[in-house]
């Protein structure tokens, strides 16, 4: 509050800072009106030459007082802004109608609440970090030799590692296959075929996976320049459905700290749909809702569900 | 016999206009329905199709299918003489498919059936045994539906109803989710498995998709030609 008490004092320094702007705008108002009359008609020249100089020299000289009235009063108004954790929005805290909008309150609510995520997150991520190290410790000395430890930044692992990864989980899963191609720099874009069922295209940033769509095992993945086409989507509704199920699990299964482990569970769930076709909805019993096969397939269960029946 | 280049005498699918072809593979089940006590062929169609747009079906325009017979000329060793049928089908304007009963089965272009006019003498075409299936056709969600009127030299003599659910490639996989969306609206009219697809080692459906579903469209044919011809059309 002490900062609100202070804007307050400044405020007679506020409204004196705005008379003298006023002041110093109207005197250079009368320097350029001047300018523009020219000089007055005197019976000699010189004399008019003489007025003119001097009026000038008036003016000018009166902007200058004006000015230097606005910077000694700029002082006592000091930098309110700066002093105050809000910064500028610090200043809502002045309007005169906070019955009407509340928004100064709101304010310091998500800002407190915003401390009070990061610290939690904060400590959360040092917890998570000591147990990581007890558990991996013994392992650490042997596999920092052989593949990098992940570092501060997932963002940026080698292509080398990237591609272990991608082919460890393609021996884990063998009615999977995973194509990995880089057509545009270092980021890889897998294509997964599962089974007979479906094809999927995961575009990856490192180790995340950044978009991902599903489309039908007899539906082209190719466009016509030969490339995987990764942005039209499957003519089925089936398989536009189980894109946006996909699309869903990307945003569930997130670990930053180890990414790997995210593309893992990854594979792991959209491997639970080699029997799209053949599992009935766990909750209803039955094949068909709305035409669409069960094409929820639950994050932990890997049970199978209609979108509708899973709510 | 310029027109000989133009057959391919693989199994495999001829490139065909992509707006007039649909699906491309799928899954395909045809059965033949019976007519419901006192009612004639048009009205149980009228019901299916009723039936069809109370579960939203689209209904996008029409299709057929034909089968022509043609008995095989020339001295026959004591066997019986050899059947060969040709059909057309809408789903593959540009197509033809020339087949034994069961027996191999080509795919050629649609001008085959000048070359047929040419074999005269060793293949005649057996007038009065053309066999057509007409209707319409209907889209619901994945799932495509063809209610066709079977007609032998213009009486009708049954119902066709072809199933296909595209997005899958091997029809034993989804065949009980294919049970499911027929007894909606056929009841208990249900039929099993298609033979075609219980004999093959590895259930996928063939990529030259029209065969097994003009397989199944020639046993019906045949089932329909043997069948007697009763006024009022009470078939089953």
């Amino acid at each position: 509050m002490a900062d609100v008490m202070n804007v307050g004092v400044n405020l007679e320094a506020f409204s004196q800072a705005i008379s003298a702007i006023q002041a110093l705008r109207s005197s250079v108002t009368r320097v350029f009106d001047s300018l523009k009359d020219g000089m007055k008609n005197k019976e000699t020249l010189e004399g008019r030459e003489k007025n003119f100089i001097s009026e000038f020299q008036e003016n000018l000289q009166a902007v200058n007082r004006d000015l230097n009235e606005l910077e000694r009063l700029s002082n006592l108004v000091g930098r309110p802004s700066e002093s105050h954790p809000l910064h500028n929005s610090g200043l809502l805290s002045l309007d005169p109608v906070q019955d009407k909008t509340p928004l100064y309150s709101q304010l310091l609510q998500a800002y407190k609440w915003s401390n009070k995520l990061q610290y939690h997150a904060g400590l959360a991520s040092s917890l998570l970090n000591q147990q990581s190290l007890k558990r991996s410790a013994n392992q650490m000395g042997a596999s920092a030799k052989r593949r990098p430890k992940v570092q501060p930044s997932a963002l940026a692992l080698p292509p080398q590692y990237v591609d272990d990864v991608i082919s460890r989980i393609c021996r884990m899963f063998p009615d999977m296959t995973i194509e990995l191609s880089r057509p545009n720099g270092t980021s890889a874009v897998l294509l997964v075929t599962l089974g007979k069922v479906l094809k999927a295209i995961l575009v990856m940033r490192s180790l995340f996976i950044d978009r991902t769509i599903v489309r039908g095992f007899n539906e082209n993945v190719y466009s016509e320049d030969g490339k995987l086409d990764i942005w039209s989507k499957s003519n089925y509704q089936v398989f536009q459905k189980v894109t946006d199920h996909a699309t869903t699990a990307l945003l569930h299964y997130q670990l930053p700290q180890m990414p790997d482990v995210v593309v893992r569970s990854f594979m792991t769930w959209l491997r639970s749909y080699i029997k799209l076709f053949q599992t009935p909805c766990q909750r209803c019993g039955k094949f068909l809702q709305d035409g669409l096969p069960p094409t929820w397939r639950d994050f932990r269960t890997l049970e199978a569900s209609h979108d509708t029946c899973r709510q | 016999m310029g027109d000989l280049n133009s057959i391919s005498l693989d199994c495999g699918r001829k490139p065909e206009h992509p707006e007039e072809t649909h699906s491309d593979v799928g899954r395909t089940c045809e059965l033949h329905v019976p007519v419901a006590e006192g009612k004639s062929v048009q009205q149980t169609v009228d019901l299916l199709h009723k039936k069809l747009e109370q579960l939203s079906a689209v209904k996008q325009g029409s299709f057929f299918v034909d089968c022509e017979t043609y008995h095989a000329a020339g001295p026959t060793s004591g066997q019986p003489p050899k059947l060969l049928y040709v059909m057309h089908n809408s789903e593959m304007p540009l197509s033809c498919m020339a087949m034994f009963e069961g027996g191999p089965c080509l795919t050629a272009d649609a001008n085959f059936d000048v070359l047929m006019v040419k074999l005269k003498s060793h293949f005649q075409n057996a007038k009065g045994h053309k066999v057509e299936s007409r209707g319409a056709r209907y889209q619901y969600c994945d799932f495509l539906v063809k209610v066709g009127t079977i007609t032998m030299s213009s009486s009708a003599r049954g119902i066709s109803v072809e199933v296909e659910y595209c997005p899958c490639v091997v029809p034993g996989d989804c065949w009980n989710l294919m049970k499911e969306f027929m007894q909606s609206f056929l009841g208990s009219n249900v039929p099993e498995l298609p033979s075609v697809f219980t004999a093959k080692p590895e259930g996928l459906y063939a990529p030259a998709d029209s065969t097994d579903t003009m397989t199944q469209y020639l046993e019906l044919f045949s089932k329909v030609r043997k069948q007697q011809v009763v006024p009022g059309s009470t078939v089953r």
